[in-house]
């Protein structure tokens, strides 16, 4: 095993077990979430991503000190250029090339996406693949939430949004995180939304919670960023590529949360 | 009907594997709603209203996991709720999801995808070897994409395989068809009871493509590489293919494409075919076709399906005599309408088989043929970049290919060089191969349409196309598309070959 990146808000410290998955193992300090994660995960804010990871059996704290992760009794040095930034700084303005490629977006999304993602939501067609009735049910709300959200009491929208749906980070909660990332890519402007919907969008579920933490705060897993830059920077290729490795994470959750951050950026949002 | 829940408190599960469980719960019998959700106020408001809140899910915290199943008897409910231990503790392939995955390595690949029996491999041929031999010594099938594998790698990986009874398809091997499944370059056909063994990719391709179209299909498409059937490497994986199509049950019939093989070569395929009991054609382009053999890979593809139907390969002989006789008629009126110093052709052609099967047919009856890559008896261009009298180049020779994707995929310099050609006074015919499929240009009729009708104008413009209406950009519509820019449409490589040499053998006569 190796140590590959290491997210720049992973702190130092001492870290208890949380949970295991096929290719992460989760480690909580209060409320703060850290997974060491395979290379198929990628980086993220605060993901340790190892090559060959072995996700282990015991249940041991993980150990963080300057320069050095002790994970499962393995100790992995690392050092700045290990760091994985996930910031970005840039502006969408009216740059022709943003619009055409959040447009090509939008079509892989629709075309691309897992059948059961929020991206029934850009097209009406794919509504059937939503068979059993809790899945036309969960859909219903879904729909209903995110008209609110758009057109009539966000808050309120955002609310009902909040906790929906299949995964482990409900379908909604996606959904918001990717609002939340499109409203922080629209300027300072709406800072105070960020915090108005990441507070209507508490919950309990650490995955969650750590995720729109993240996402209110603009710090990116290392492929939402590698899709922001396609779409600022990048040809048609680049757009699908990086789309491609977006709609792979989670079941859907990749997909949900472009579902989100799309059509944050192509509605008008107000600030008040 | 019986609805009943299980909450698993604090039970943390990711994503996929509690999407696949809540789908395999619904498929079990009896059950006609199911669903596997974090216990969030959201959710439990969807399962009520959906008729599937039992009681017990009021307490449970967004950080509970709510099993929920509808089914028509109580014992199928029960019956589906104790199988959800096994379902989660089931490891969860990604790939057997909706969602796509995407290792970094051969052994993520093969985690992620346990049963995997192939693997395609595209990378800097320098590393192309080793990570070959990697998954052969895993038992994986190898088709190797890359080009510039050293050639001892090439014999070693063969080697190994022949021993584990294993494939490797290549290297620089651009196209094959397994189990139904195109892969790299191929094309969208059907399935059928012909086999195919080819050293020649677009030379695969294009005879799959005619079996199709004609409503016949294909077994297995197997690829083997260019330099296999040299005498270095001595066809091992030409034999083996040959030997696993002769084991095939669904396979009726084989064909075999190549480029002439080396003697030895030759002997030892002709020796293996005489050990199958399966009728084999075979197509050796610009050896000398055996009598009653066919001479293109057209007709040797109609040859296969005449085989496979029980008919007799003589009736595709009387086929293509009425077909030459309708390109005799096309190629006299489009004489007719070029001016005196019109006279030659130029054939620009993506891909090398088609090139060479076009040098095969000029050589019997035009002369002075040029190509950057002769075959046959043309002479070498001085200059790939500039025709003399009658050219044919191959523009996927790595002379034009260093550092820009393959012409099948970008068409701007072939349709440059048509303008460029169209510009020469002597030059009566622009002979175009358009090859569709997976891994093509995704629309050669938008790309081509502006320049054919250009050129069209003051020359004969004369192409085939490779390809099905299955394929993603349609056969059918890229015809239409070509035939309304002004180009003559030809079934086949062959053909258009045919027809082009009839124009220029008429003008000569004028």
């Amino acid at each position: 095993m190796m140590l590959i990146s290491i997210g720049d808000r992973v702190e130092e410290g001492l870290y208890r077990f949380h949970s295991r998955f096929n290719r992460a193992v989760n480690f909580t300090q209060g409320d703060h979430l850290v997974s060491v994660v395979a290379e198929e995960i990628g980086d993220g804010p605060r993901n340790i991503v190892i090559r060959d990871l072995n996700t282990g059996q015991t249940q041991k704290p993980l150990e963080i000190s300057a320069g050095k992760v002790v994970f499962e009794d393995g100790e992995f040095p690392f050092a700045d250029r290990h760091r994985y930034c996930s910031t970005l700084e840039c502006e969408t303005g009216a740059s022709p090339r943003f619009s055409d490629n959040l447009s090509l977006f939008g079509e892989l999304l629709r075309t691309m996406s897992h059948p059961k993602s929020l991206a029934f939501l850009l097209d009406d067609q794919r509504i059937r693949n939503f068979h059993s009735g809790f899945e036309r049910a969960f859909a219903e709300q879904v729909k209903r939430s995110v008209n609110q959200i758009f057109h009539g009491d966000r808050l309120n929208g955002v609310r009902s949004l909040s906790g929906c749906g299949i995964g482990l980070t409900p379908s909604g909660d996606d959904f918001i995180a990717g609002l939340l990332i499109g409203l922080n890519l629209r300027g300072e402007g709406f800072r105070g939304l960020v915090n108005q919907v990441f507070a209507a969008a508490q919950t309990k579920n650490i995955f969650s919670s750590s995720f729109l933490d993240l996402a209110r705060q603009g710090l990116l897993f290392g492929r939402m960023k590698d899709l922001i830059l396609a779409l600022l920077q990048g040809g048609q290729e680049a757009v699908r590529n990086s789309a491609g490795k977006l709609f792979a994470v989670g079941g859907s959750s990749g997909a949900d949360l472009g579902t989100g951050f799309l059509m944050t950026m192509r509605h008008e949002v107000r600030v008040s | 009907m019986n609805v009943v829940g299980q909450v698993r408190k604090g039970a943390y599960f990711d994503s996929v594997t509690l999407m696949r469980v809540g789908k395999e719960i619904a498929g079990l019998p009896g059950v006609t709603d199911a669903a596997v959700v974090m216990g969030t106020k959201s959710n439990k408001a969807i399962l009520k209203s959906s008729g599937l809140l039992p009681p017990t899910f009021n307490d449970a915290s967004d950080t509970d996991l709510l099993v929920a199943v509808k089914a028509n008897t109580e014992t199928a409910a029960g019956t589906a709720l104790a199988a959800v231990d096994g379902l989660l503790k089931k490891r969860t392939s990604p790939a057997t999801m909706g969602g796509e995955s995407h290792p970094v390595s051969l052994g993520g690949a093969l985690e992620a995808l346990p049963g995997a029996n192939l693997a395609l491999i595209s990378i800097a041929g320098r590393f192309a070897g080793e990570e070959a031999m990697r998954a052969l010594e895993n038992g994986l099938h190898v088709m190797l994409f890359s080009d510039n594998v050293p050639l001892e790698e090439e014999i070693a990986l063969k080697k190994f395989a022949r021993k584990r009874g294993l494939l490797v398809m290549g290297p620089d091997c651009g196209t094959a068809i397994i189990n139904g499944v195109p892969l790299g370059f191929a094309n969208a056909v059907n399935r059928g009871n012909i086999g195919i063994v080819a050293a020649a990719g677009t030379g695969l391709q294009e005879v799959s493509c005619v079996i199709s179209n004609e409503g016949a299909g294909i077994s297995q498409a197997i690829g083997t590489g260019g330099r296999d059937v040299k005498r270095e490497v001595g066809g091992i994986m030409f034999l083996e293919g040959l030997t696993a199509l002769a084991k095939d049950k669904a396979t009726k019939v084989i064909l075999l494409v190549s480029k002439p093989p080396h003697g030895q070569v030759l002997s030892r395929i002709a020796r293996a075919i005489k050990r199958i009991h399966k009728p084999v054609v075979t197509i050796f382009i610009g050896a000398e076709a055996k009598a009653g053999g066919p001479s293109t890979l057209d007709e040797a593809a109609l040859m296969a399906v005449a085989l496979a139907r029980g008919k007799k390969t003589e009736d595709v002989a009387k086929e293509l005599v009425a077909r030459d006789a309708e390109i005799l008629r096309i190629a006299r009126r489009e004489a007719g309408k070029r001016k005196k110093r019109q006279q030659y052709v130029r054939g620009l052609f993506s891909g090398g088989t088609f090139c060479a099967e076009a040098q095969i047919l000029f050589n019997n009856r035009l002369s002075n043929v040029y190509s950057n890559a002769p075959a046959g008896r043309a002479k070498q261009l001085k200059d790939s970049l500039k025709s003399q009298k009658n050219t044919l180049v191959d523009l996927g020779e790595d002379e034009f290919t260093v550092g820009r994707p393959h012409p099948m995929i970008d068409y701007s310099l072939r349709n440059r060089r048509i303008l460029e050609e169209t510009a020469d006074a002597e030059t009566a015919v622009i002979l175009l191969d358009v090859v569709l499929g997976y891994g093509a240009n995704p629309d050669p009729s938008a790309e081509l349409s502006g320049v054919i009708r250009q050129a069209s104008r003051t020359v004969s413009v004369v192409c085939s196309i490779t390809g099905t209406d299955r394929d993603p950009q349609n056969r059918s519509r890229v015809e239409v598309a070509l035939r309304k820019a002004g180009a003559l449409v030809m079934p086949s490589n062959a053909a258009a070959c045919k027809l082009a040499c009839r124009i220029i053998q008429f003008l000569g006569r004028k």
